[in-house]
Order: structure tokens, then sequence, then C-alpha cells
């Protein structure tokens, strides 16, 4: 009894097993056969559904132009047009959208990145840079650019249509030094009789250059005349305020405007309990033809001055109004070929007291100067070529202290070359040259080479 | 002094404003301005911002057509994407209510158009790619008729007392548009291989059953280099192609040189309404773009 057990035990355990093995074999062959015929089954199917997708796509194509026997199939009806399209009797509800065709998406802004990198190299040395200035017209400012690779910013423009009544933009420059915030403003577009205000922080709309983005220069820096006359680097005029365009129904393009700022430019105006710059500006614009175009006008800015920028340990207490008219013809008979000539003259008039912090002496300052660049601009296929002669004190240098003329034998002026290669329109490599005697005792020659990269949403280019 | 001023400045307003109430329409291509002058006839006055010798691509934002878009009070354009550098900033320039995004002015041919070559995921490596889909849809008969019909309705709405004058001009337009489709469909291109110089003709292959092999342009916007060009005259030798298609304003000395060492012949299609003399309106330039392919 209990070796049967055991052998039965022993059977179970060593038979079933083999027993089991068979019956899978078998069972996993059937399976395997069965899967094969499915799958050759499937085979066939998809044969015949791609034949089928042949001979749709066949007859798609070929009906249109088949014209035996004649008459042609009315392929403008197709069936899916059938539907949509409905005699013109009825009203407008045939026609209804097949597609959603808005960019950017419905909720999220229209978002730009633009990389602005650069190598540098000056015979001047950094302290000497450093230590540059204008005698008359600034004191020594930070030099932008140190020998060797700098990044300028990684500019993050957003845009998007607010509602009906207000499209939203903002700018932010990223510098390794942080964020900034150039430029954060709503803009009205359903304004009526051609008038459209601004709000927020913006590029004011006096001059030419005043109105573009670092990126969008046509140098790496800015004209002289803007360095001198509004600080740092030459960006301009950009500030919190409101504004008010006005664009009239006259035969030729003419733009009124008008601005109340803070006045937060330190060179210009200086910090001030509230607003306390103004603007106002009139631009017009003709085409010559076809390929020709020109832009001028007059802009005019004026406001209440505090500031330190005339000379290290002073500080200049009184009201200043800064002149400009510009000039831009272009020529542009196609894609490939272009030539840009533009120019702005400004003027500053400047009137106040001139504190000096440490001897704590006052004396009136009276100062009457002016600024000039011209700049050409040819582009031949993807290749750019620019020249720019920046020049001040062109009819008036007159600085008065204490009723008395100063003379600081300066004539600052500056010569630039540049050469670009615009692979395609979101990335631009520019070499620059500039032989800059703003500082009357040093030149500094400088060379550029930057890297303009753009990607995200397409923005709009301005004239 | 003051008062004479305003008054010779009202005198010239007055002066300058339209006397007959004519509705102004602008387009931005010449293709769309001529549709509608068809439609609209004397009773709208059709301004077009973009010159037929100009690239459609890339057109530069005048202040002229700033003041042309504050004028209108509708603006048709051709969507997809092929205005995007230069129509936000008029329509924001413009000032103009009536044709800003979202109101009935703000027209937008492509949405009665079968969009085709709608790229399922894009970037700008693939060069200037149209992320909705190919633009140049004019050259397509069964698409414009639509456009056709959504100008008229659109008229129609914006202008309502003439909208029965719209809609009879539509009909003779349609006459017109059938019995010019007999002859067209009689042009024999269906299964020929054509060369183009960028991604214009894609509608038009579709609608007329030819077949584009390749593209002078290695990806769209970027100029060919000299080994690309190597590329397509080796597969112009190899297939054989009709001929190579291209447009005036992408100059002839590219496909001047691959006509010449491929040994396949150029041809200059008119890519727009008044490209050549002969397109006088939308029918003539679909007449000249099949002779041309001939």
């Amino acid at each position: 009894m209990g070796t049967f057990i055991i052998f039965l035990f022993l059977g179970l355990l060593l038979g079933t097993p083999s027993v089991w093995a068979e019956t899978l074999e078998e069972r996993i062959k059937k399976l395997e056969e069965t899967i094969q015929k499915q799958q050759e089954v499937l085979k066939d199917q998809q044969k015949a559904l791609e034949d089928l997708k042949d001979q749709s796509k066949q007859a798609k194509v070929a009906e249109p132009p088949s014209a035996e026997p004649p008459p042609p199939r009315d392929y403008r009806l197709d069936d899916r047009s059938r539907g949509i399209y409905v005699p013109s009797a009825s009203p407008l509800t045939p026609y209804s959208l097949t597609k959603q065709v808005t960019t950017p998406g419905l909720m999220n802004p229209a978002i730009s990145v633009i990389l602005d990198t650069e190598y540098y190299h000056s015979t001047l040395s950094r302290q000497e840079l450093e230590s540059r200035s204008a005698p008359g017209y600034l004191d020594p400012q930070e030099a932008p650019f140190k020998e060797g690779f700098n990044l300028r910013a990684i500019e993050l423009g957003f845009f998007a249509p607010v509602d009906p009544y207000f499209n939203l933009y903002a700018t932010l420059p990223v510098t390794e030094d942080g964020i900034e915030l150039e430029e954060a403003y709503f803009v009205t577009t359903s304004l009526p009789a051609g008038l459209q205000f601004k709000g927020g922080k913006f590029k004011s709309g006096f001059g030419r250059f005043n109105a573009f983005h670092p990126h969008a220069w046509d140098f790496v820096n800015a004209p002289l005349a803007y360095k001198l006359f509004f600080g740092g680097e030459g960006e301009g005029l950009t500030e919190k305020g409101a504004q008010l365009t006005y664009l009239p129904n006259l035969p030729i393009y003419t733009i009124l405007g008008a601005e109340v700022l803070q006045g937060d430019n330190d060179t210009l105006f200086g910090p001030d309990g509230g607003p306390h710059a103004y603007t106002g500006f009139v631009k017009s614009s003709l085409d010559l033809g076809a390929n020709h175009s020109i832009l001028f006008g007059g802009s005019v800015v004026g406001g209440k001055t505090n500031t330190g920028s005339f000379a290290p340990d002073t500080e200049l207490k009184g009201d200043s109004v800064l002149y400009g008219l510009e000039f831009t013809y272009k020529w542009k008979p196609s894609r490939w070929r272009s030539l840009i000539l533009q120019s702005e003259y400004l003027y500053r008039h400047q009137k106040g007291d001139l504190t000096d912090t440490v001897a704590l002496t006052r004396d009136s300052l009276k100062r009457n100067q002016d600024g000039l660049y011209v700049q050409a601009l040819y582009q031949i296929d993807r290749w750019r070529i620019g020249a720019r002669f920046d020049r001040m004190a062109i009819f008036k240098d007159e600085v008065l202290l204490a009723g008395e003329k100063q003379n600081y034998s300066g004539q600052p002026y500056r010569w630039t070359g540049a050469l670009e290669f615009n692979p395609t329109e979101f990335s631009r490599i520019r070499l620059q040259y500039n032989y800059d005697k703003s500082d009357p005792n040093k030149v500094n020659q400088e060379i550029f080479l930057q890297f303009l990269i753009a990607v995200g949403a397409h923005g709009a280019h301005a004239y | 002094m003051i008062p004479r001023c305003l008054m010779a400045m009202v005198c010239f307003l007055i002066w300058a404003s339209p006397a007959v109430a004519q509705l102004n329409v602008v387009a931005t291509l010449p293709w769309i301005g001529s549709l509608a002058g068809d439609i609209g006839k004397d009773k709208i006055k059709v301004t077009t911002l973009v010159k037929p010798s100009q690239d459609p691509h890339y057109v530069e934002a005048k202040p002229s057509m700033i003041l042309e878009v504050r004028r209108a009070d509708l603006l048709l354009f051709n969507g997809l994407e092929l205005e995007i550098g230069y129509l936000p900033v008029l329509v924001e320039s413009s000032r103009n209510p009536k044709i800003q995004p979202g109101t009935p002015g703000y027209f937008d041919c492509s949405q009665f158009v079968e969009v085709i070559e709608k790229p399922a995921a894009v970037d700008r490596s693939m060069g200037d790619v149209h992320p909705l889909g190919n633009p140049h849809y004019h050259h397509s008969p069964r698409n414009i008729y639509r456009v056709a019909g959504g100008i008229t309705e659109m008229l129609a709405t914006v202008d309502p007392a003439n909208a029965g004058f719209y809609r009879t001009n539509l009909a003779g337009w349609q006459d017109k548009f059938k019995e010019r489709e007999k002859k067209w469909g009689q042009t024999k291109l269906k299964g020929e291989k054509f060369i183009a110089y960028h991604k214009f003709f894609e509608y038009l292959a579709h609608d007329f059953g030819f077949e584009i092999i390749g593209y002078v342009e290695p990806k769209p916007g970027i100029p060919p280099s000299a080994g690309w060009v190597e590329r397509i005259i080796e597969l112009a030798k190899r297939t054989k192609p009709e001929a190579i298609l291209t447009t005036s304003y992408y100059g002839t000395r590219e496909v001047t040189f691959l006509s010449q060492k491929s040994g396949v012949r150029y041809i200059v299609v008119p890519h727009d309404v008044g490209a050549t003399p002969a397109c006088k309106d939308w029918f003539s330039l679909m007449d000249q773009v099949l002779a041309a392919l001939k």
C-alpha cells in the first residue's frame, strides 16, 4: 500500500508534467497555426484595403483632367464641399469655417525668443574702455561689451489679442544679471476716427531709431547721438506712460502722436515726482513708384531734468528739450535686392542749475548741442553691407557754465562698417568694425561678430 | 492765421473724402482683388496691396498700405499665414475697427479651402514651411469656386443694400466658370512629371493630376546651393520630367542653368493676376497657367 502510494506519487510527480507538456505543445502548435492563418487573412485584407486606397487615389487624381468622355466631372463639388456649399440665395451660414485659422492658439500668447550674442575685440584695455567719456555730453558710462564672448540678451517677446478692443505686448530681455522689463503695454484696436491709445511701458514714438529693439538694429550699437543724449547703450526713450496717436484719412500717410511719460530716463530727465516728460511727433510717408518709398518726420520731447550724468559728482536740475528730424528712403525692387538710406538729426536744449555735490557750489548751466547720423544698407541676395557715420556738434556745440563758454575741444564722431549674412529671416550673422572717436582723447577701434537667432512666433516687421 | 489753417485743413479733409459711397475693399494679393472686382463691379472700390511683381512671401508693411487698410470696409486676404510677415502690423496700425480680427471685415479666404500639405509636426529646420498647410491654393479651380461664393456672401453681409447685385454677379461668374472648366478639363496633364522651384503648384497638380517630383529649393524659402543644384540636374536627367516650373519673382538664373545642364526646358508660370499682361483676371490667369503647362 505504502509503496503503491509512493509509486503513484512518483508517477504523478514525473508523469503528469510530460503529459501536460505534450498537450501544451500541441495546443501551442494549433494556436500558432490559427494565428498564421489569421495573419494571412489580415494580410489579404490589408492588401485589398491598400488596393482600394490606391484605386480611390488614382480615381481622385485621374478624374479632374480626364476629358474622355466629355463633359468632365464637376470636380469642384466633391462630396465634402457639396455639404458645405449651398446656392448663394441662402444666407451666410453655408460658408461655415471648415477649420479654425487662428494663430496664435486661442489661449496662448505668441512667444518669440531671440538670442543676441557677440564676440568683441577692442584696441583699448578694459580700464581705458571704462573711463571713456564724451566731455560736455556725458560722463563715463559702463562699457557695454567686454573683450571676448558676450551675451547681450535673450529677448523674450509675448503678444496676444486681449479681446476685441486691446492687444497686449511684453518684451523681456534676459541677461546674465537677470530679467529686465523692456516693454509691457496694451494698445487699442477699435477706437474710432483713426485714433489709437497705448499704455504701460513702451518705446516712445520719438524719432526713427527709438522704436526698434536692439535685435532689430541695423548695427550692433546705437547711433552716437542716441547714446549721448539718452545715455545707456543708446536704446533711447523707453518709458512708462500713455500715448495717443491719430491717423487721419488723408491722401498721404501722416501720423500724429503725443505722449505723457513718467520721465525716468536718467540722462535726459531723471527721477522727479509724477509724470514730467511730454512728447509730440508727426511723420509722413510717400510711395514713389512701386519700389521706392520715403518716410520723414519731426519729433520733440521735453521735461524736467534732475540728473547726475553731466559729470561725476554733479547734479543738474532744470529743463530739457530734445528735437528730432528723421528721413528714411527705401528702394526694394525684389526680395533679393534693397537699398535703405536713413538719417536722423537731434538737437538738445538744456537749461538749469548745476550743483557740485562735493564742493557744494551751484552754477547755471546751459547746453545747446546737436548730433547726426547717416547710414546706408545695401542688400544683395542673403548678404547685406552697411555703413554709418555719426557726428556730434554739427551746427551747435554750446555749453555755458555760469555764463562762460566751456571748450571741450570735442567733435565726437564714429565710422561704422558692417557685413551681414542672413541665412533665413530668422538668423543673422554680422561682422562689424567701428572707428570711434567719441572721446577726443582716445580712438577706440572695435570689431564685433554678432549672432542674432530667433525662434518662436513669426513677428510681423514694421517699416 | 490758425483759424485759416484749420479752414484749409477742413476743406482738404472734405475734398479727400470720397464723394460716392462705394464699399472700400482692400485685398492683399492681386487675384483676390480681381475676384472681388468680378463680384462687386462698380459697387466696390478695390485696392490691392501686393504688386504682381512681388514675391507674396516677402512683403514689407509700408505706411502707404497702413493708410489703405485704414480706409477699408472689408479686408480680404489669402490666409494660412502667407501674410504673417506684414498683415498683423498693418491691421493693428490701421486703427480701423471694421477689419480687426474677429470682425466680419477681417476676411480670410482660406476658410473655404480644402487645405493640402498640412504638416503633422513642423519646425523651422524644415525651412519656411507653412504650419497651417500649403497656402498657394489660388491655382485650384475647385477651391476658388467656393472662395468666390464666400466673398459674395461677405459683400452681401457688409453691404446688404446691394446683396442681390452681388449674388447676380456671382451667378454670372459661376456660368463663366462652368464654361471655362470644360476647356480646362481637356488639358492633358494627368500623370506628367514636373520639377518646381517652390511648393507653389501643389494645388494645380492636385486638381489636374500631374506630379511634382522635386524642388529647386532644397527646403521652402532656402535658395539652392551648388551641391543641391547638381542633385536636381541628376534627378532631371534620370526622370526626364516635362519641365521645370518657376515664377517670375524667383528669377531665371538658376532654372536657366538647370535647363542647360539637364536638357529639360523651364516654364515661367504666371503666379498671379497681372504677372503677365494676358492675366487680366483669375479666369485668364488660369487660361495662361494651363496654356503654359501644355
